[in-house]
């Protein structure tokens, strides 16, 4: 008989002490009591993937779990559970996964340098059925049913971009995965081309199947190096199986893909900039419409699909477009990956069905804050998204919600923020990003996006007026509705988000010239505490511009005008005699 | 290499389903998982595996999103479940040798998730 393994683990974030250890003795102690230390292993576990639950007791191998496990009850576990295999079902914890894994099905489980390791999880199995079994309208038929949306953030459905595709007149067309994926903390893309870059060729060619196009194209930023060289790996042995190039299985399709890097322009990731820099042009974007699926790459017709969306073609094709379906919500089917990062306690990507809410993630799958501080915020979408203050932690995540809240379901980079963060700081740096990386194609987005960036900047350094915030509305409004593309429209986005759920943050920074997050340098003023210092000379010694003057009788004071402001002697005091306000 | 047909496809896959060896190893080679010393605890295991003439697979695999744990060692061996080990340092990778491959006992401290079956 196999060895029964108890595991322990305190799933109490808040408090500091783990009671873990205790549990492990008093266990250890109990087991040797009855002599079973040769049937049962004990182990303390890292993580158990259950939060603020108390002491939780997990035993394997018929997987029961107990929660909120006393001293006391460890009697009853050994006595019922370990020796007679009996369920005590006061202490049972009932739960439901939380994430399913569609997209990520593969990675971390197969080795993303071998294509038979692919195979053997179904790989090319969906490929195989398409070629054989179903026509071009069948596929976009099933994936209608389906109910998929592009998951590159704007959420069009994803059958009506191949249909449309398709059904434009021409001697060839083109499919593209844009890998260019540029948002400030997402990196979902990344991680599925490393781990199983396959699943995304696989989509791929069933797309060209789809809509007649015998030509693809990955368009990978050249920042993802490992993925880009894990990527060409995978094209190679596809083509040296046969599963890209003529005749693929033997059949009368031929698709044949080909890799592109993006230099690290941002506007790339926007479909006609991406087609402009695949032909070699400046990637810059151009009116719609024409859409690409009418005049594309080469004013060829183009469908260009997000990896993640890519991810999902498979599954569909061989679950059924109705299985799908049946996950998620009306209007958002299936599951969507973040990037959970932030003040979060387990960083990561997460896959999680649409219609969960955004406490389930940061709090059961992210198991809650990193500190002690309580969460101001989440922010999605990046750039182009906004943030969903704390009160609306329990709406459910979906295209439609997060839109109507004034995000954005974005790419997937979820962004969890604490008390510590400043909104207008949060506003300055997405907005100094999409600054950075306009292409100064259309007016709106070039000149709109520095003025804002501008005030936003003076509102920082106390310099703000109370007209600002009608200032920045109104020039916001101006880039949404006049921008020539998405990142234009969406740039304002996170200043508009913030000045709707936090204005008093923005009046604080105007009016009282106080930061209350203590992030906007210029508002702060740090001050030594002459009751508590002990006149230790370490500030003084770490100043970088020896701006703290005094000796030990009379004792030290920061000279303002010198002060830079940067928090050394805050961070170096070890007697708390450095106040900052 | 010869192009396959549609039977080989399946033939590979029947191939590659059966043939997952008993005992395994498996070190996250992503980006994530590189950045946290991967390729260290990848090697280490490795050489020291071949020290001690354990005979065992090590492979690479894919995120498995647990990139706050980083690096991820996922281990599967006779008689018990497969077990995620994180934060794993080339000293921790010495212990999984030791301890669980070795002797079948789980290396306390270190594990993020445990599947009873594989």
């Amino acid at each position: 008989m196999d060895k029964k393994i108890i595991l322990l683990k305190d799933s109490e974030t808040s408090v500091s002490q783990d009671s873990t250890r205790d549990f492990y003795t008093l266990f250890a102690n109990r087991v040797r009591e009855d002599s079973l230390e040769n049937e049962v292993q004990i182990v303390r576990v890292a993580d158990i993937g259950i939060y603020n639950q108390g002491v939780i007791v997990k035993i394997l191998p018929q997987n029961i779990i107990y929660c909120n496990v006393k001293e006391t009850d460890i009697s009853d576990i050994v006595d019922k559970t370990v020796k007679e295999g009996k369920v005590i079902n006061e202490l049972l914890f009932k739960t439901e996964p939380k994430q399913i894994r569609i997209v990520l099905r593969n990675c971390g489980l197969i080795d993303p340098e071998s294509i038979d390791d692919y195979i053997g999880k179904d790989g090319y199995q969906a490929l195989k059925k398409v070629l054989f079994e179903m026509t071009p309208e069948k596929v976009t038929d099933e994936l209608k049913i389906s109910g998929l949306r592009g998951r590159g953030g704007a959420g069009f459905p994803t059958w009506m971009k191949w249909k449309f595709t398709r059904e434009s007149k021409a001697d060839q067309r083109y499919v593209i995965c844009n890998a260019d994926e540029g948002d400030p903390g997402a990196y979902m893309d990344r991680s599925v081309l490393e781990g199983d870059p396959h699943s995304v060729i696989e989509g791929l060619t069933i797309a060209g199947f789809a809509m007649g196009a015998s030509k693809g194209y990955f368009y990978v930023r050249a920042e993802y190096p490992l993925a880009v060289e894990r990527v060409e790996k995978a094209i190679k042995q596809a083509y040296d199986y046969g599963l890209l190039g003529k005749n693929i299985l033997g059949s009368d399709f031929s698709f044949d893909l080909d890799v592109r890097l993006g230099a690290g322009a941002f506007v790339c990731g926007e479909e006609t900039a991406l087609i402009a820099s695949i032909e070699g042009r400046r990637g810059t974007p151009r009116p719609r419409p024409p859409y690409p699926s009418v005049r594309g790459l080469w004013d060829k017709p183009t469908a260009i699909n997000n990896v993640e969306t890519l991810a999902n073609i498979a599954p569909i094709i061989l679950k059924g477009g109705a299985w799908f379906a049946s996950i998620g919500t009306e209007k958002s089917k299936g599951t969507k990956v973040f990037a959970l990062t932030g003040k979060v306690k387990n960083s990561g990507l997460v896959e999680v069905p649409m219609g969960i809410t955004l406490r389930e993630i940061v709090f059961d799958i992210g198991g809650g804050m990193i500190s002690d501080k309580d969460i101001k915020a989440v922010q999605t979408g990046g750039p182009s998204g906004g943030v969903i203050p704390k009160e609306f932690l329990d709406t459910p995540v979906d295209y439609e919600t997060l839109q109507k809240l004034g995000s954005i379901m974005g790419s997937g980079g979820m962004i969890v923020m604490d008390e510590s963060d400043c909104m207008v700081d949060i506003a300055k740096f997405y907005l100094g990003f999409c600054v950075d990386e306009s292409c100064g194609k259309c007016v709106p987005c070039r000149i709109g996006g520095y003025q804002m960036l501008a005030v936003l900047n003076r509102i920082s350094e106390g310099q703000g007026k109370i007209s600002d915030i009608e200032k920045l509305k109104t020039i916001s409004l101006a880039m949404q509705k006049a921008s020539l593309c998405a990142l234009g429209q969406t740039a304002a986005n996170p200043v508009v988000s913030t000045i709707k759920y936090f204005e008093e943050e923005y009046k604080d920074h105007i009016l009282n010239k106080k930061c209350r997050s203590h992030k906007c340098t210029h508002l702060l003023s740090y001050n030594i505490i002459q009751d508590k210092c002990k006149r230790c000379r370490v500030c003084v010694i770490n100043c970088p511009v020896n701006a703290i003057e005094g000796d030990k009788e009379k004792g030290y004071y920061i000279k303002s005008e010198k002060c830079i402001k940067c928090g050394k002697c805050f961070e170096v005091c070890k007697f708390n005699a450095i106040s900052k306000e | 290499m010869a192009k396959i047909t549609k039977e080989d496809l399946d033939k590979i896959k029947q191939k590659n389903t059966k043939e997952s060896p008993k005992s395994w190893i498996k070190v996250g080679m992503s980006t994530c998982g590189i950045a946290a010393g991967a390729d260290v605890v990848f090697n280490t295991l490795i050489e020291e595996a071949k020290k001690r003439n354990i005979d065992i697979a090590v492979e690479r695999c894919g995120c498995q999103g647990m990139c706050f744990a980083e690096p991820l060692v996922e281990v599967k061996t006779e008689g018990l479940p497969v077990v995620i080990y994180g934060r794993v340092n080339p000293e921790v990778a010495v212990k999984i040798l030791e301890k669980h491959i070795c002797s079948g006992i789980l290396v306390k401290d270190h594990i993020y998730e445990l599947r009873s079956k594989g």
